[in-house]
């Protein structure tokens, strides 16, 4: 099971977008997929149009009171499965803390369900907190949303340094440019004086395209409802990338 | 994913499935597509009894064999160009060859249902147009048969949906579907009716004949389209019964039964043997091959060869028989001659008495002839053995119905075992001579030294083999005659 996890600390970079679009190409290929989304907001939860809610919130699953696996739900797409959002994630850092290997316990539910899927994709809420710290260790790949912005890429000095100081096994980052605006001049800049930190940076740019905005009313990935387009086919070379 | 199925001869409309279902979900509905499916299973239905449900389908892309077990699907694999009935070692090898070659064994798959269906897909959408459920609508289309069938594909995480729409089809009448099910095997051995020890013995007679015929009748298609070996085999084996229970109840039935029927089906009975013969050294073949230790299995093609050869020129002589009017007569008037002996109303033997005598007097020679039988005995002396012993067994079947279960089949598993023997003592006898005579044959076409050096080697094995059992005989037979045994056979011939 290969866990990939779409990561930045920053909010509104486009993680939940490639997230998701990753993910239906993952299950198109007939990989059985997995997301798990983490973050309360449940932006990824909403656009598979399932209801945001776990029985017993992410204390039941954190306690482990229930299994993970209860808590599944299938999408409207073959071979891909959400576990959804719940609004108690908000204080998922209080009942990690309350476990006794608190930074590893989601590497240790994401155990249970390790026959069940070939790959699982994290969707992360922009923070540094002991859920990122969980994720730092159950993934394999964190894959990183940029926008080309200067603001933005010092924050990419500080991800890298979290995870670099992060204690036990660390995932490859794998950062990759997201809404970039080819005609602006200072997002080519941008992206060629980029201070890469030993991260690896995929050639893949993914560029402001307004249909990846309508997934929120379409309620469903681009690469299902416009497989075709040059979003699709950005996502689907960029999967080719890190899949 | 559950079956749900309509009563049997309803045929609900899909319009109707549909319409029920749109009351709690919004349905997209998937374009219809026909689908032709053949059912296959051997004549016996081996593979309904495993549970197993095999079909093949026409798709655009090529045949299709799908494997379902209780409905679900299991394995499949792509045929081309399938010709039934055909034994499962015919199909492409992989899971469903396994799977159905060790329900089906030594039986032919044939068609025994073919059907047409139009399906179609539907997703049942919640209100926030997320799929809840699929549901299959499966319709066989006009004249073709078959019952209207819902399958309900449950999702993860969406059980409860699930359930509501199991409920709403079965509020129309569906019910699930545990397997498929079986047409049921008719068996030549079963009486009509229960008959008690004081029924007329000819009115037990009558319906076990009765029974033997109708399995003779059932096998014979297969016989004549060489399905498979198994279908001879029955017709022999109920011939065979039939023979037997002619003798052994003699003292009951009309003297035209000794001097006509008798004869009549020992004719039917020796119409079959050599057919019979050759398939049984043609299944044994590759056993026999694996004795080899000098030769090379592969010298065995030549005996192959000559054994298809032979069967192939003496099927043609029994396929004349059973073709024949002399054929056609004998079950006709012997279909008369039985319905005459259930009304003849001989009260005298009750079914107990003649089921008594009968089981007494076969025990009793069982015990004298193996009793005579020592060391010095000729192979001749245990081949009558066998006879005697096959006697007592038919017996012991034919009266079944006025006899205490347990303790047939507890006497039915000690004779077993002295039967064994014998067989493997007899057979090994057979085979060493016919082996001899093959080779006699196939030397005269110009067979190659090895092929015939290799027959030679299974004769050796046949021989060591033959007196294994016969040093096992004196073991078997002690132990057959063997006081709880013994009384066990007296209590069933009537003793107190
Ligand atoms: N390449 C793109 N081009 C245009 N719009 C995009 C692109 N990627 C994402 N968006 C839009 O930007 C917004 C934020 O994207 P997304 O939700 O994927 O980011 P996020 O990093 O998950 O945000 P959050 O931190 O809030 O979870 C969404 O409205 C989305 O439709
Ligand atoms: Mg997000």
């Amino acid at each position: 099971m290969k866990v990939l996890a779409t990561y930045n600390i920053k909010g509104g970079v486009g993680k939940t977008s490639t997230a998701v679009n990753l993910a239906h190409l993952s299950a198109r290929e007939g990989r059985r997929t997995l997301v798990w989304d983490l973050d309360p907001q449940g932006a990824a939860t909403f656009i598979f149009r399932v209801r945001p809610r776990v029985k017993g919130g992410g204390h039941a699953l954190v306690s482990r009171e229930r299994p993970l696996s209860a808590a599944l739900k299938a999408t409207d797409f073959e071979n891909l499965d959400l576990l959804p959002a719940d609004f108690s994630y908000r204080n998922m850092d209080l009942d990690l803390d309350d476990t006794k290997r608190r930074t590893k316990q989601l590497d240790r539910l994401l155990d249970s369900v390790a026959d069940d899927y070939d790959v699982v994709f994290l969707d992360c809420p922009p923070s540094v907190s002991l859920v990122s710290e969980n994720v730092l260790h159950a993934a394999d790949t964190l894959l990183v949303p940029l926008i080309p912005a200067t603001l933005s890429l010092r924050t990419f000095d500080q991800l890298t340094q979290f995870v670099a100081d992060a204690p036990g096994k660390s995932p490859q980052v794998v950062a990759f440019f997201s809404m970039a605006d080819r005609r602006k001049r200072l997002h080519r800049e941008v992206i060629e004086a980029m201070p890469r930190n030993g991260a690896r940076v995929a050639e893949t740019v993914v560029p402001a395209l307004s249909i990846i905005e309508q997934m929120a009313e379409r309620r469903a990935p681009v690469t299902a409802f416009a497989p075709t387009s040059r979003a699709a086919q950005c996502y689907e070379q960029l999967w080719a990338e890190v899949g | 994913m559950s079956v749900l199925q309509a009563a049997d001869g309803a045929l609900p409309d899909a319009r109707v499935i549909l319409d029920t279902l749109a009351a709690d979900f919004a349905l997209d509905v998937g374009p219809a597509r026909v689908v032709r499916r053949t059912l296959l299973d051997t004549f016996d239905h081996r593979l309904c009894a495993a549970g197993l449900t095999l079909t093949q389908h026409g798709e655009p892309s090529g045949e299709q064999l799908v494997l379902r077990r209780a409905g679900r699907p299991v394995t499949c694999a792509a045929v081309g160009g399938a010709r039934w009935p055909a034994l499962a070692a015919a199909l492409p090898s992989g899971p469903l060859r396994d799977a159905v070659g060790a329900a089906s064994g030594i039986r032919a798959l044939m068609v025994v249902g073919d059907e047409r269906r139009r399906q179609r897909r539907v997703d049942l959408r919640d209100q926030d147009a997320k799929i809840v459920a699929r549901v299959d609508v499966d319709v066989p289309t006009a004249g073709s048969g078959g019952a209207v069938q819902v399958r309900v594909h449950a999702l993860t995480g969406y059980s409860r949906q699930a359930r509501r729409v199991t409920a709403l089809v079965t509020g129309l009448g569906f019910r699930p579907v545990t397997g498929e099910q079986c047409a049921p095997v008719t068996r030549g051995t079963s009486a009509a009716e229960p008959i008690g020890r004081d029924a007329p013995a000819v009115l037990l007679l009558a319906g076990v004949l009765g029974g033997f015929v109708t399995a003779m009748r059932e096998n014979l298609p297969g016989v004549l389209d060489d399905v498979d070996t198994e279908f001879l085999h029955d017709v022999r084996v109920a011939v065979r019964r039939t023979r037997s229970t002619l003798k052994l109840a003699r003292p009951a039935l009309p003297e035209t039964m000794r001097t006509r029927w008798e004869p009549a089906f020992k004719w039917l009975g020796d119409l079959t043997t050599p057919v019979r013969d050759l398939d049984v050294y043609l299944l044994d073949l590759p056993t026999m091959a694996q004795w080899l230790v000098a030769a090379d299995a592969a010298d065995l093609t030549h005996l192959d060869e000559h054994l298809r050869r032979s069967r192939a020129v003496q099927r043609r002589t029994l396929v004349r028989g059973l073709r024949s009017a002399r054929f056609e007569r004998l079950l006709e008037q012997w279909d008369q001659t039985l319905a005459e002996l259930a009304q003849s109303c001989a009260a005298r033997p009750t079914a107990g008495e003649l089921s008594d005598a009968s089981i007494g007097r076969a025990h009793r020679k069982v015990v004298r002839a193996g009793a005579a039988i020592t060391v010095d005995s000729p192979a001749q002396s245990l081949h009558t053995l066998r006879k005697r012993c096959k006697e007592l067994r038919y017996a012991l079947e034919v009266f079944a119905p006025v006899t205490d279960k347990p303790a047939r089949k507890a006497a039915l598993a000690d004779l077993k075992g002295l039967q064994d023997v014998l067989g493997r003592f007899q057979d090994c006898e057979v085979q060493r001579e016919a082996l001899r005579e093959f080779a006699h044959e196939m030397m005269t076409d110009g067979t190659p030294a090895q092929a015939v050096l290799a027959m030679g080697e299974l004769i050796g094995h046949l021989d060591t083999e033959q007196q294994q059992a016969r040093e096992r005989f004196d073991g078997a037979f002690a132990q057959f005659t063997r006081a709880s045994s013994a009384r066990r056979l007296r209590r069933l011939a009537g003793a107190r």
